[in-house]
């Protein structure tokens, strides 16, 4: 069935169909529509969930641990400040391999105060421990929620999974969304499966002191269970698309445009895929060879697809929406450390909900390219869009 | 590694060895960072007879309210039981107890009060008492101690008690209470600490006793709204039966160079401790 539907109201239906039993909710912009939805269907009976109203977002993945642990699915969503809040608790569930499933709805950090999209808070949680999906349209959160119960909770992984998206731009547009029936969704998303339960009855304990060595076996358990799940990802993509719906082509991890006979490569992830490929069009209408490959998916890092994607090219360009400041955008770093060509470029941009359409990417492509033709493609550099290319800022050493 | 790595007469482990005859089968653990995270020995064995979830530091009431959530949607009578000490609970955990207890979640809470971060060496927690050593209050504390009980009878929850491991029989036997009760329990332990109090570890169970026999720590009951003063603490309800606070403090090092100053304001906190527990007790009859 099709639905007008912003991407949280989607979200919240895609936990619906996949029978979550807790969650724990706290609010924040932009994701507060996701549990208002949940709150909401709770109290008309359309699901049965248990839903515990925590006091903060520590508690809300301590709460959705503790209830995962106790072998239950799960489910709660944050982003920005609330993200950050509750970072001890994101790596202490990476940590005990108990498949628990989490939206980010990305927003920059403050101070100053910003309540607009950039994608800094989904890419610090990349060390942790998660498998991490990002999404380009409500439709594609949609289906990416519902995957990732199923991924967290193949044996071969047990492991959880954050979906991000884009705040505004995807939370609260209204799109068309294609919700598959209860049927459907049961058919390819079998009952809850996890490593282990605490309970009496199976006397098992977790988390007390490892020495070095186990430990350290520990942590590389996961660093290879999450290297392996890239088979996993493709194999249920796949029977998504069959069973489920066949909108988005989900046999690869990552997906391109354009860019098999491209000459250029833009590599970015996020919902301004889309005004990246109208760009696209335009600049292949005056004949550069330009393409996208978007990345959806963090972790794992999908390393084969970006080299096969990206080895014949002439250049390559990273887009960040986020910034490791003093360095470089953490999608580039990635990229960079995946595939060495000689002409690699990163922009940083759309900082603090910047706002950058066709005709920005039109000029930051085209420059691109142009720098590439001089063997110039390389090195880090901020994009701002025409208007505020003049803004002067004071440092502290100027009130001096 | 089998077996306990507390140290000689660890009163936590006392505490935890009485937990079992007070609450028996069907309870799950959750541990929060503390002396007992450590106590437990290492993994993959583990000294306390139950199933344990170690967690961070703050995060024990919302973990276990997770617990009791997903207990009641797969229809397992399992118990979630807190385990945490005065720092996890006064301080870093209390905004989490805070909202466990206000949701009145189905769990039981039981603070180990060694008035101290030990596990990180003897350092002042809200629980610490007035003119307490610590080694980052070196001069002495200057504040007096949290009064977690009284906040947590203010959230209004079915059950909350106070214990001391000096009396085995009064803490087993609330134990065993609040197992019966639903809803939030907190029962919060006095586990003198060798170690940061500074006097011999063959004197715990000793120690524990006089905190309550000097009226510096009173056992009660407080439940649906009716206070029940214990047998032990029903002599401090007369000033004049009250043993000397001196006994309590001369014992221990910590209050080794507290002034006279110092005793007389930490008389006046018992006094009026008493008071506000004399309030409660009449208004009820
Ligand atoms: C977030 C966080 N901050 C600090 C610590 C370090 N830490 C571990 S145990 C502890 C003190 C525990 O004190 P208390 O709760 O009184 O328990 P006790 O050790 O006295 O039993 C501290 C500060 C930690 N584990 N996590
Ligand atoms: S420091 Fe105190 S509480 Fe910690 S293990 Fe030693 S005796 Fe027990
Ligand atoms: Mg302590």
């Amino acid at each position: 069935m099709m639905r007008i539907l912003t991407g949280n109201e989607a979200i919240a239906q895609a936990v619906k169909l996949s029978k979550v039993k807790v969650s724990a909710i706290y609010p924040i912009t932009p994701q507060t529509g996701i549990i208002e939805e949940l709150a909401r269907l709770k109290s008309e009976g359309e699901i049965d969930a248990e839903i515990i109203r925590v006091e903060s977002e520590h508690s809300a993945m301590a709460a959705t641990l503790g209830a995962a642990l106790a072998g239950v699915r799960v489910f709660t969503a944050t982003g920005s400040q609330g993200l950050f809040y509750m970072h001890e608790m994101v790596w202490w569930t990476a940590g005990t391999r108990i498949p628990v499933v989490m939206v980010v709805g990305s927003r920059a950090l403050g101070p100053p105060w910003n309540l607009w999209n950039e994608h800094t808070d989904f890419m610090n949680e990349r060390d942790s421990g998660w498998l991490m999906a990002y999404a380009s349209t409500p439709q594609e959160a949609f289906d990416l929620v519902v995957q990732a119960f199923r991924i967290s909770e193949d044996d071969r992984v047990f492991l959880p999974m954050m979906v991000g998206m884009d705040g505004f731009i995807l939370s609260h547009s209204k799109t068309n969304v294609y919700l598959p029936t209860q049927e459907e969704v049961d058919s390819f998303l079998p009952p809850r499966r996890q490593p282990y339960i605490i309970d009496p009855q199976e006397a098992v304990g977790m988390g007390n002191i490892f020495p070095p060595l186990e430990y350290m076996k520990l942590r590389q358990s996961i660093d290879s269970s999450i290297k392996s799940s890239v088979e996993v990802i493709k194999e249920v993509g796949i029977e998504y698309n069959k069973k489920v719906s066949p909108i988005i082509n989900y046999s690869t991890l990552n997906t391109t445009y354009r860019l098999e006979d491209a000459d250029y490569a833009v590599v970015l992830m996020g919902a301004w895929a889309g005004d990246a490929m109208e760009a696209i069009d335009e600049l292949r209408r005056k004949g550069i060879n330009i393409g996208l490959l978007r990345i959806r998916y963090v972790r794992p890092w999908a390393d084969d697809e970006v080299i096969s994607a990206l080895k014949d090219k002439k250049a390559v360009l990273v887009v960040d929406r986020a910034a490791s400041l003093g360095r470089a955008g953490p999608l580039y770093m990635e990229v960079a450390s995946t595939t060495h060509l000689d002409q690699m470029e990163n922009v940083i941009t759309g900082i603090g909900g910047v706002s950058i359409g066709k005709e920005e990417f039109i000029k930051m492509f085209s420059e691109f390219v142009e720098e590439a033709k001089r063997g110039k493609a390389n090195g880090v550099k901020w994009f701002y869009p025409q208007e505020v290319e003049k803004v002067e800022l004071r440092v502290p050493k100027d009130l001096e | 590694m089998s077996g306990t790595s507390a140290c000689p007469g660890c009163p936590e482990n006392m505490a935890m060895r009485m937990l079992g005859m007070g609450l028996g089968k069907d309870i799950a653990l959750i541990v929060v960072a503390g002396c007992s995270s450590v106590i437990q020995g290492l993994a993959p064995k583990n000294s306390y007879n139950y199933p344990v979830v170690n967690i961070a530091f703050a995060a024990g009431p919302a973990t276990a309210s997770g617990m009791a959530r997903a207990y009641k949607a797969r229809n397992r009578n399992v118990v979630p039981v807190v385990w945490a000490g005065d720092g996890g609970t006064a301080d870093i955990g209390f905004a989490s107890l805070s909202g466990a207890a206000e949701r009145n979640e189905d769990i039981i809470y039981v603070v180990v009060d060694n008035e101290a971060y030990m596990n990180t060496g003897g350092h002042k927690s809200g629980s610490t008492p007035l003119g307490a050593y610590t080694l980052t209050t070196p001069e002495g504390k200057k504040q007096n101690k949290k009064n977690l009980p009284f906040i947590m009878i203010e959230h209004n929850i079915p059950y909350v008690a106070t214990a001391s491991v000096g009396y085995p029989h009064d803490y087993i036997e609330k134990l065993r209470k609040a197992k019966q009760i639903s809803g939030f329990r907190y029962i919060h332990v006095l586990t003198p600490d060798p170690y940061g109090w500074m006097f011999d570890p063959s004197r715990t169970a000793e120690v524990a006793k006089l905190a309550v026999q000097t009226c510096y720590w009173p056992l009660f009951e407080y439940e649906n709204g009716k206070l029940k003063i214990s047998d032990e603490s029903l002599h401090c309800l007369d000033k004049r039966t009250r043993r000397p606070l001196r006994d309590f403090l001369s014992v221990q090092g910590r209050f080794k160079r507290i002034t006279e100053e110092e005793v007389k304001m930490l008389e006046n906190y018992i006094d009026s401790l008493w008071e506000k527990l004399m309030k409660l007790y009449e208004n009820q009859s």
